[in-house]
């Protein structure tokens, strides 16, 4: 082999790329060649400074964006499917609030079709909340003389669902104090008012049109939350409310 | 619902199939995005931009190796907004310095030195030369699957991957002391 062929190989050798037989005839022929040696292991120094390069991993908010993307079209139906969804819960919303049914906290009231409307009214609205505020002694003051009744307010942002707000809801005919989370990306809306039937509920949740619902009792008051989270983030996010209650007492 | 689109709207499997194949790459997207912008700002917008079109495009996606598939979406969406914005390439920064590990504080100072050193030629490079040395030294790939990421035949990979080497150790022979460096005097 002379000079030039062995030259023209020695990239394509540190490259990996010669077949076994070339291999062993440039190593051959490198024997006879102390310029072809001094430019492999030139090649060699410069392909190991490069690998020594840490690669930079993908930061958090891509891979967070990413994954989001992702849920969401796992969990979309078609998208007709999801408009027909969304109209069908506004009409049982509003059904619901023409007949004015009583405030029992079970059966109908407060049902997967209101908790949805009401999370369609937090998630689409340019207001999600009226009272903005990460603070509890600020959200609960401001339910005072908008709700006769007194809701728990807690912030859970060690646990992954930091407190946006709160509003007002009209449920069945009824103002409901309603608490906005956060997750993420995503927002939990949390309706709850007084319940008239005593003991705690272990959170029910369930998974409807893409929306993951939850449904339990605690500490004498009825829990809705509505989402388009995860349903085991929904049941994290219970999990974590019930114990800040615990805590509170 | 758009009836000009032909392509067919990614379902829950094939998001699946997506995490399974395509997600694993997401570090290399980035990386790739990272050298080719020198920005890291940038660099997530390209990565992020080429994710979802891959994701777009998965169902043409037809089982091949997910590594240069990807690559060369993130390629595509580097120059359709480089054109879009007009951008020129952006003015280096700094290569990050990473903290020095390894037991001997002075080595490890000194090969972050050098790390940095090499980063900083790499980055000095054009384009063209600086996204070739990246397919083959940091992503490992194949002149095969360099030249399907490049869209480019073999012999010219090649040919240009030799033209990068050349320029990259100017540049370093340029910024290193020869003795540290480990490069031979030429």
């Amino acid at each position: 082999m002379d000079c030039p062929t062995c030259e023209a190989m020695v990239d394509a050798y540190v490259d990996g790329e010669l077949s076994a037989t070339e291999s062993a005839a440039f190593e051959a022929a490198l024997e006879t060649c102390p310029q072809c040696r001094r430019r492999l292991a030139e090649a060699r120094a410069m392909s190991g400074l490069l690998r020594e390069l840490a690669p930079e991993p993908a930061p958090d908010l891509l891979r967070a964006r990413v994954e989001r993307e992702l849920r969401a079209i796992a969990r979309r139906p078609a998208e007709r499917m999801r408009w027909m969804a969304m109209a069908a819960s506004l009409i049982v919303a509003v059904s619901v609030g023409c007949i004015g049914g009583t405030f029992t906290g079970r059966g109908g009231v407060g049902g997967e079709g209101e908790m949805v409307a009401t999370y369609m009214r937090v998630a689409s609205s340019d207001h999600p909340v009226d009272v903005a505020s990460t603070d509890r002694h600020t959200v609960k003051p401001w339910f005072a003389g908008r709700i006769d009744y007194s809701p728990p307010v807690h912030d859970l942002t060690s646990d992954g669902y930091p407190l946006e707000g709160g509003r007002v809801d009209v449920v069945a005919g009824r103002k409901v104090s309603v608490l906005v989370y956060r997750h993420n990306q995503h927002r939990v809306a949390l309706s709850l008012w007084p319940a008239t039937a005593s003991g705690n509920t272990a959170a029910k949740v369930t998974e409807r049109d893409g929306f993951s619902l939850a449904e339990w009792r605690h500490d004498g008051f009825e829990m809705r939350a509505a989402s388009d989270i995860a349903p085991n983030e929904m049941a994290a996010f219970a999990t974590a409310l019930d114990r800040a209650t615990g805590e509170d007492r | 619902m758009n009836a000009m689109s032909e392509a067919p709207k990614p379902d829950a499997a094939a998001a699946a199939r997506f995490r399974a194949v395509m997600l694993p790459h997401l570090d290399a997207a980035y990386g790739f995005a990272r050298w080719l912008t020198r920005d890291p700002v940038q660099a997530q917008d390209v990565a992020q931009e080429a994710m979802l079109r891959a994701l777009r495009y998965f169902h043409a996606f037809r089982g091949e190796e997910a590594r240069p598939w990807l690559l060369r979406i993130v390629r595509n969406t580097w120059t359709d907004l480089r054109t879009r914005k007009g951008a020129n390439d952006q003015p280096l920064d700094v290569v990050e310095d990473r903290p020095a590990e390894g037991p001997d504080p002075e080595q490890s100072a000194l090969a972050g030195d050098r790390r940095r050193h090499v980063a900083a030629a790499l980055a000095a490079l054009p384009a063209e030369a600086r996204e070739i040395l990246v397919l083959r030294e940091i992503e490992d790939l194949s002149y095969k699957h360099i030249a399907s990421v490049l869209d480019l035949p073999v012999g010219t990979v090649m040919s240009r991957l030799a033209r990068a080497r050349e320029k990259l150790a100017a540049e370093l022979r340029g910024r290193l002391g020869r003795r540290d460096h480990g490069l031979p005097d030429v």
